[in-house]
């Protein structure tokens, strides 16, 4: 039992929608619940129960009420377990603020919410535990923890509280006093937050809350009640850009007792951990940059300690208190300090790599005292980081590539600043360092390195575009990379695209391709093997897109590859090779120099039309030699630089189903996505069964096992038809408004059904009436359940799109049927299957449950609900009405018997069932058509 | 400060990854998500998000040569945070995703960005950054702690303790200390009600004799090239390593570093948090700086409060002015056969006293080694069984003349290719030294064990210890211009 918890609480945090498509969240909740009120489960088992609940309250308990009645479980589970078992108590803690806080609407409170912080007051305040046993503690603990949580979901939550937190953490000399510490320095933080938006008695409140004076502090709660707490939205950070305003408090000099907590807090946060530590002193530095009567001085104490410390959280907060006091805290000299520090740290032989990449990420974002520029750009360097302070972080070919790439940035940085473009040493050092790596992947570096190596050379022409020397060499190096390794054709394709774009002005990438193309043409085709071939094809395709690069060399190489006593490569007559070919051709028949090429294509595309040994390679050849000899240059232009601009026209479909490789192909053949739904299914009711109790009865004995026999074919009554009709969403977008061969498909969301078919409808107009869809569903187990649904369809441009509808839910009343009887039975047949099937039920146990529903309905009332829901499914005789009789029929083969009666005080909904499983849903239907 | 999730990843070189552990913090992603309102971008499931890291991180697909997602030029900062696009129902952006991988895991974790959704905060404005690597950090090296068992299974009972360690660490999302390596934390004896706080991060009371040990271990690094184009490089750090079993709730121990007379400063020191006050003169060297002759060189005093646990009070780098082994290195071919020549001298300065020395000398890119003709003027000379790899032990002292060599052939016509390497192609090649040696350091640092001071009534034992190491000492062979 216990190892099958296990892992189903691991499947089910693994992926919580595979696990639930095979059970409910309702059903696996309740399953939860009732082994964690199990006594005889095992208490570590039963912690684990707990994590799902942790990990997606809002997954389990996705209503109000769900979340109230699990929460009021989980306090009586908390009451009744034993003391000793601390942690599971504490897992319970945090359980609990989960699930009362992961209320999907925002400013809604549960109403076990007050009960639950009453027990966390009281569990933190509990400290009996002083002289007893340790591991109580630990419960204190966690209570401090969820209610830290708790204020920071609600700020201002605990605000009244604050002098109490106050008290218990000057108390505490165990190490717990850092759980109430924390705990206090945030409420803090969120009152003097909340108190500068009120403008006149903040200070006064501030006062009072925090224990200055008693009488004031109950007129101040009564005040700030209006504002505190009830925040729904938690406090972002209010000191995170240096430019941005910083909302304040205006206390006047007098504020000791702010002062004083203040004092108090910082000479102990030496004793806490470095973790808990530093989110004491950021939240403090908050705390005193809202209040401009705090000097910042109040830290200086603490600094001296924090900038030579190891840690890399406490080095950062001091780094963000300065960038939040600037010189009111930190002299110029500091600054200096702080710099050379993040310098050494980012090379520190002792420090982690992330720690390390970190630190130089620091250096980028430095927060100066002085900022010139107004940091708008995402990196800038601080004035004080010269070369000479950076040449420690010079990149080596020992780096991993994060280092390697981080620090390669860095530098260019720092050189592109320093104006080294002309005869800087730096800049040298950086070409030379990527020559290193040029060599390494020219010697069979690994996908890493080369990878890392193509960055590495982003960046460069990033920063150094235009110092022509070392770019121009950079070319010839990497065209000789090249034809040593064709297999970097796409990183090189990939890196003139790249910079192509981010570099608009720059002509490197075109001399790069240029210079490809010419590399690759001078190439004697006795060297080209197959595989070096179709890279070639992929670079010479790329080349052909640029305009300005004449095309001569690229139509003699190909003229070269294809005329057999030349080289014998395409002697193979392999598809993919001459569909390379044909791809470079297209190109080329755009290209703006085709007047001069012409003949020389022309003559390709005859030879492979007519030599080329695959069909359709021949087919597309001719093709495009007849559109290059029939057509004017315009016109041959139009429709194809038409049909490279992605399609929005029919006619391109056509051509573009002709042409090869061509970029149209792809948005056609593409099933685009739509961004919101475009359609959705509503349901519509379907046509009453007709009432078939007209023929007379043969009142043959045995009249359930006729019934029954008749289930000897599987498919008898075993599906469910619901209706639907096909509407438009609001949502107008004009492309939308005619739809062709819709395509819907269902998915389940559980093992309940079985498959659903696909299916078909020609067309949806806007204009015109929404088609009737029928979806048959078969169940396998009836309970309601909830369908995905998507669909494929066409628009009138000949695009295809994919597009999810709202998920369809079934209800549990829509897999009702009337009793499956023999057509030719009539009333009296019926009520002899119920009579059976409600005796065989009563006496079986096994599968069959009986049960009963009660509620006030007036006599007229009972009559209207049932001619409403019940019509279809009565037995007994409609006139007859001091006891209905109703059958519910759920295929593939349960019962639902009702015997509804007027008693004295109530009405009587007596159930009778094969399936018990279907009681809670039974229940719950009962309860929603009497309440209404 | 607060993470939304968390995850334990065995990358099993990338077809094969599985997530071995994931938590996610309902309560910080319920703040994530008001925080960001609509630009909010929710954590995918395991799968999914296990996917989007490989990829982000280079380790997916290692059979495809380029996939534009993994292998795009465009520079973006890889790490320590990646970014992960989530694609189909909840898409988006998921940032800043941190990762730090150590073999065999990569741990994982989504700190919570407390800033207005409009504009993305630098990194380096989120101090949820920091204390997420911190913690990843912490969780990597309980994880990863060596124990008795075999390493497989330590990790595997390791993974099987963490829930309960995240109860106390870290149980609502919000890291408030480390857990403690090795050992799950015991709650603490129960401390006399005295007015001193126990400090947060020691966990409990010593009781017993009180012995504290104080070690410094130095460790040198070089690359020698024996080339006038290219300077040789070594650095030197050391760090100060402590154990102190004392009495007290906030006990006050001082270790006092000194160097001999002329001794260069020690510079970029760092401090582990337990240390009280810093004098800032001991902060002032740096070795980015230009050297100040009249430079503060101690004595260096930390006075402390002790962790429990062993712990590293302090790190220093110091410059040396010559490396400890200054070796050169010459291959030449000749014939088909490989002329090697090797000289090593020890310098005057260095305790000619080793715990162990020895050079290695790989060969990569080439045949397995067949005749091995070479002669050592010192020590001992093994070929490994691969067959790649030539072992010179030097045992524990250099001879007299502090220069031991090494002169040969090698025929390179073993039955195999060995290994491969980019690096090392040609006649690029190096030796690479292995040594250790007892009661010394490089730059002179020590602790006297007088000048180790402890403020309790028991008088306690004191040890201290030095030693030197080396790590990534490099000889490359001089004959060809390394680039």
């Amino acid at each position: 039992m216990a190892s099958g918890w296990v892992e189903r609480v691991s499947a089910f945090c693994g992926s919580p929608s595979r696990f639930l498509s095979g059970t409910s969240p309702e059903v696996f909740l309740a399953e939860l619940l009732r082994e964690l009120r199990d006594d005889r489960a095992n208490y570590n088992v039963k912690v684990l129960l707990l994590s799902p609940l942790c990990e997606y309250p809002a997954l389990l308990c996705p209503s109000d009420s769900v979340g109230e009645e699990t929460a009021l479980e989980l306090m009586s589970i908390f009451a009744q377990s034993p003391l000793k078992f601390v942690h599971f108590r504490s897992q319970l803690l945090v359980a609990l603020t989960c699930v009362l806080t992961c209320s999907p609407d925002a400013s809604s409170r549960l109403r076990a919410f007050p009960d639950f912080l009453d027990l966390l007051l009281q569990l933190a305040q509990d400290t009996s535990d002083l002289h007893g046993d340790a591991a109580q503690r630990s419960l204190r603990a966690t209570a401090c923890d969820c209610l830290r949580e708790m204020e920071a979901l609600y700020p201002g939550l605990l605000s009244q509280r604050l002098e109490l937190l106050g008290a218990l953490r000057h108390q505490e000399t165990s190490r717990l006093h850092q759980a109430y510490a924390g705990l206090q320095t945030l409420v803090l933080r969120n009152v003097v937050y909340l108190l500068t938006g009120e403008k006149e008695a903040g200070a006064a409140h501030l006062k009072a809350l925090l224990g200055g004076n008693e009488s004031v502090g109950w007129e101040a709660d009564q005040n700030l009640g209006s504002a505190s707490g009830k925040n729904t939205k938690p406090l972002s950070s209010v000191i995170l850009t240096p430019m941005g305003t910083v909302p304040t408090l205006h206390t006047g000099p007098d504020c000791k007792e702010l002062r004083s907590a203040l004092s108090s807090l910082l000479e102990e946060s030496y004793l806490f951990t470095p973790l808990s530590q530093a989110a004491l002193l950021y939240r403090l530095t908050e705390v005193v940059a809202m209040v401009p009567a705090i000097p910042p001085t109040i830290f200086r104490a603490q600094l001296l300690r924090l900038l030579g410390t190891s840690e890399v959280s406490l080095l950062h907060t001091t780094l963000l208190m300065k960038s939040a006091f600037t010189d009111s805290l930190f002299s110029s000299e500091d600054e200096a300090f702080l710099l050379k520090r993040l310098v050494v740290f980012s090379q520190h032989p002792l420090l982690s790599t992330p720690e390390k990449l970190f630190y130089m990420d620091c250096i980028l974002h430095f927060p100066e005292n002085r900022p010139i520029s107004c940091g708008d750009s995402d990196e800038a360097l601080p004035v004080l980081l010269t070369p000479r302070l950076a040449s420690a972080l010079l990149p080596v070919v020992f780096n991993d590539s994060a280092t390697l790439l981080a620090r390669f940035n860095l530098l260019s940085l720092v050189y592109l600043e320093a104006g080294e473009e002309e005869d800087g040493r730096g800049l040298e050092y950086l070409y030379e360092h990527l020559t290193s790596l040029l060599r390494i992947v020219e010697s069979g570096g690994k996908r890493e390195s080369v990878v890392t190596f193509f960055r590495a050379v982003f960046l460069f022409l990033l920063h150094f575009h235009h110092v022509e020397r070392y770019c121009d060499n950079l070319s010839q190096q990497l065209c000789q990379l090249y034809l040593q390794h064709t297999r970097f054709a796409p990183h090189l394709i990939n890196l003139a695209d790249q910079t192509q774009e981010k570099l608009p002005d720059s002509t490197w990438a075109f001399g790069l391709l240029k210079a490809l193309q010419r590399v690759i043409s001078q190439t004697p085709l006795s060297q080209v093997t197959l595989r070096d071939l179709s890279w070639h094809l992929k670079v010479l395709t790329r080349a052909a897109e640029e305009g300005g690069i004449p095309q001569h060399a690229t139509l003699r190489f190909l003229s070269g590859v294809i005329t057999p006593s030349l080289s014998s490569l395409t002697s193979s007559a392999d598809w993919r090779l001459g569909n390379g070919i044909l791809g470079v051709c297209r190109r080329l028949l755009v290209h703006p120099s085709l007047d001069s090429i012409l003949i020389p294509l022309a003559d390709v595309l005859q030879h492979l039309a007519g030599h080329y040994g695959d069909t359709d390679i021949r087919d597309h050849a001719r093709l495009y030699y007849t559109l290059l000899t029939t057509l004017s240059r315009e016109k041959l232009a139009t429709v194809l630089a038409h049909h490279a601009e992605g399609g929005q026209q029919i006619k391109k479909r056509t051509l573009s189903c002709l042409m090869t490789e061509g970029e149209g192909l792809t948005s056609i053949l593409t099933i685009h996505e739509t961004e919101a739904a475009i359609f959705r299914l509503i349901e519509t009711h379907c046509e009453q069964p007709e009432a078939k109790d007209l023929i007379q009865d043969e009142t043959e004995r045995g009249e359930l096992e006729t019934y029954r026999a008749q289930f000897g074919d599987p498919t008898f009554a075993s599906q469910v038809t619901l209706k639907f009709l096909l509407t438009h969403t609001e949502t107008r977008d004009a492309r939308f408004d005619q739809l062709f061969s819709i395509r819907l498909h269902f998915s389940l969301t559980d093992d309940h059904y079985s498959e659903l078919q696909d299916l078909s409808v020609p067309c949806l107009f806007r204009e015109r009436p929404p088609p009737v869809v029928a979806l048959a569903l078969k169940p396998k187990e009836p309970h309601p359940t909830r369908l995905h649904v998507s669909a494929i369809f066409t628009t009138q441009d000949g695009l295809t799109w994919h597009t999810t509808l709202p998920d369809i839910h079934v209800c549990f009343q829509q897999i009702f049927l009337p009793l499956p009887a023999p057509l030719s039975w009539g009333q009296t047949g019926r009520q002899a299957v119920f009579a059976g099937l409600w005796e065989e039920i009563s006496g079986e146990t096994g599968e069959c449950a009986d049960s009963l529903f009660c509620c006030r309905l007036e006599e007229e009332a009972l009559s209207a609900l049932v001619e409403k829901h019940f019509l279809p499914f009565l037995v007994s005789d409609p006139a007859h009405k001091d006891q209905f009789r109703v059958l519910l029929f759920l295929p593939p083969q349960s019962h639902v018997l009702l015997k509804i009666s007027s008693e004295e005080d109530a009405v009587h909904f007596n159930i009778a069932t094969d399936r018990w499983q279907l009681l809670p849903h039974i229940n719950d239907y009962l309860l929603k058509i009497t309440a209404s | 400060m607060s993470l939304r999730a968390l995850w334990i990843i065995s990358p099993e070189k990338g077809e094969h990854a599985s997530i071995r552990f994931s938590r996610r913090f309902a309560t910080v992603e319920l703040r994530a998500k008001r925080l960001a309102g609509s630009s909010y971008v929710a954590v995918p499931e395991d799968d999914c998000f296990l996917q989007l890291l490989l990829t982000e991180l280079g380790l997916s697909g290692s059979k495809k040569p380029f996939v534009v997602k993994r292998d795009d030029c465009l520079y973006r900062p890889r790490s320590p945070a990646v970014e992960l696009h989530v694609t189909g129902a909840g898409k988006g952006t998921l940032w800043p995703v941190l990762a730090i991988s150590q073999a065999p895991l990569i741990l994982a974790c989504l700190p919570l960005v407390d800033a207005s959704p409009e504009q993305r905060p630098p990194l380096s404005s989120l101090l949820s950054v920091s204390q997420g690597l911190s913690f990843l950090a912490g969780l990597q090296t309980f994880l990863l702690a060596p124990g008795s068992k075999q390493d497989g299974e330590g990790l595997v009972s390791r993974l099987a303790l963490l829930p309960s360690v995240l109860l106390q660490v870290c149980p609502l999302g919000t890291p408030l200390e480390l857990p403690l390596s090795g050992t799950l934390a015991t709650p603490s004896a129960p401390t006399s009600a005295g007015i001193q706080k126990q400090p947060a991060w020691r966990t409990g009371l010593h009781r017993g004799r009180a012995v504290v040990n104080v070690s410094v271990v130095e460790t040198v690094r070089s690359m020698q090239y024996g080339n006038r184009s290219r300077q040789d490089l070594w650095d030197v750090y050391g760090t100060v390593a402590c154990k102190c079993e004392v009495e007290g709730v906030l006990p006050n121990v001082t270790v006092t570093l000194s160097l001999p007379p002329n001794g260069s400063p020690l510079q970029d020191v760092l401090v582990h948090p337990c240390v009280t006050s810093l004098d800032s003169s001991v902060l002032t060297a740096s070795s980015v700086d230009s050297c100040d002759g009249s430079a503060f060189s101690g004595p260096y005093k930390f006075p402390f409060s002790p962790p429990l646990e062993p712990f590293i009070l302090c790190s220093y780098t110091s410059q040396v002015p010559v490396p400890p082994i200054l070796g050169s290195y010459q291959l030449k071919d000749e014939e088909s056969q490989l002329h090697v020549s090797v000289v090593l001298k020890l310098h005057e300065s260095v305790k000619n006293s080793f715990e162990y020395c020895e050079a290695h000398l790989p060969f990569y890119n080439r045949d397995q080694m067949g005749v091995v003709d070479v002669k050592v003027s010192s020590g001992q000379l093994d070929v490994s069984k691969e067959k790649n790899l030539l072992v010179w032990a030097l045992g524990q002292k250099f001879p007299k003349t502090r220069e031991v060599t090494m002169e040969g052939k090698i025929l390179f016509s073993g039955p195999a290719p060995g290994p491969s390497e980019p690096l090392c192609t040609g006649l690029t090649a190096y030796i690479k030294l292995y040594f250790k040696v007892p009661d010394t350091t490089l730059s002179g640092c020590s602790v006297d064990q007088h000048s180790v001071q402890v403020y309790s009534s028991a008088k306690p034992r004191i040890v201290t210890s030095r030693e030197l190491h080396s790590k990534d000492y490099r000889i490359w062979n001089s004959t060809v211009p390394l680039e």
